[in-house]
């Protein structure tokens, strides 16, 4: 069982490469951004995993942060970087 | 440790080299955040990894999303201000480089001069932990141990925040009004954050946790309010809010005034008879304890003899 959990948490650190792809392409403001927040959560899967291969309860409460916090860059995101039409990142 | 976690491991490890290297080589600003965001993400990982689970909680507060939001908003000021979307190349000077590489080297060789097998305070921290009114061995010494040390920065963060009046001169940026999706949003997130906040608060006594990590997230919960626009009322933010954000450290300086003044010489001495009429002190999941410079003083007292 242990080793079903390994092979999980490489899948999913995998994933976070074919995120980081989008990152690094674009070609949109909000694609890298998405990318970003798919990050937080394949990270947040990783992390519950993690707890359970090895027991570390504590490992939840770092997923809790994660999950919870993941909002706050969104919502800077869309109040900051997002609302001008003209901004050079949305070009494709 | 099998194949499957050597795998893991090596590529969390190639993928944190590869995004700090994008994320400071990036032209693009904008780009260069997502990336640092992403860092922090794995920097985290990478501490849990490491069975570091305190700093990964603080990483993933401070790191992964506090710091990245602020980035953003700085991006978005700096747009409004001076349009410097793209760094030049020739902003690489050789002057700072070489000071990186030589502090690097530095750290490097300060790292490899290590004791291999540091003594370290940690058999000492175990020995008065049962005094200390915390079973989490960080949190004793953060908040306990050297509780002055640590409550104390509460004056480091006024200051700051000192700082940050004085130089905001701006007038304040007229914010557009939240939409009906964002504003549920925070109606339904606020509360759900403070109580995280207040939950890794009484975590941090027994489990990693504790003040540093439950202070990112109401930060957290603040940058959130103000990005969507919400203000606090004016009859509120002239003297009430000075009032504020003095009483902490104000309190905290009271009360220590108030120990030392009563108990000058003989701290450790007194503390025994002190402690076992204190019913904080029995009980371990007692609030008082969090902030309660007494506990540091035997602590500190009895570690010293």
């Amino acid at each position: 069982m242990p080793d079903l959990y390994h092979a999980l948490t490489l899948f999913l650190l995998l994933n976070l490469g074919a995120g980081l792809w989008r990152v690094v392409q674009g070609p949109t403001a909000a694609d890298r951004m998405l990318a970003a927040q798919l990050f937080g959560t394949t990270a947040v899967a990783i992390l519950l995993v993690l707890a359970q291969a090895g027991g570390v309860a504590a490992l939840r409460d770092v997923a809790l942060v994660f999950a919870l916090l993941a909002a706050v860059a969104a919502v800077a995101f869309v109040r900051r970087a997002w609302p001008q039409p003209e901004d050079e990142h949305d070009r494709p | 440790m099998n194949l499957l976690q050597t795998g893991f491991d090596g590529l969390l490890a190639l993928g944190l080299i590869w995004l700090a290297w994008r994320a400071l080589a990036c032209p693009d600003l904008f780009r260069g955040i997502v990336l640092f965001i992403a860092f922090g993400l794995l920097m985290a990982l990478a501490w849990v990894r490491l069975e570091a689970p305190d700093v990964a909680l603080a990483e993933a507060a401070i790191g992964a999303g506090l710091t990245g939001a602020l980035l953003l908003a700085a991006l978005a000021r700096l747009n409004r201000t001076a349009a410097a979307q793209t760094l030049p190349r020739e902003a690489w000077r050789s002057g700072p480089a070489l000071l990186l590489v030589l502090a690097g080297a530095g750290l490097g060789l300060a790292v490899l001069s290590l004791i291999p097998e540091p003594a370290g305070l940690q058999a000492q921290v175990a020995a008065e932990l049962g005094r200390s009114g915390v079973s989490n061995p960080v949190t004793a010494v953060l908040l306990n141990f050297r509780g002055y040390d640590t409550l104390l920065e509460l004056l480091v963060l006024l200051l700051a925040l000192l700082a940050a009046w004085s130089l905001d001169a701006d007038p304040p940026r007229r914010e557009a009004p939240a939409g009906a999706v964002l504003d549920m949003l925070l109606r339904l997130l606020l509360p759900v954050l403070v109580l995280a906040a207040a939950y890794l608060l009484w975590a941090g006594a027994h489990a990693p946790g504790g003040a540093f990590q439950a202070g990112a997230v109401l930060g957290a919960a603040g940058v959130l309010a103000l990005l969507a626009g919400w203000r606090l009322q004016p009859h509120l933010t002239g003297t009430p809010l000075r009032l504020a954000v003095t009483i902490g450290p104000g309190g905290f300086l009271l009360v220590a005034w108030a120990f030392a003044a009563g108990r000058p010489a003989a701290a450790g001495i007194s503390a025994g008879t002190r402690r076992r009429s204190d019913p904080a002190d029995r009980d371990p999941g007692h609030p008082v304890h969090r902030r309660h410079p007494g506990s540091a003083v035997p602590g500190l007292a009895a570690r010293r003899r």
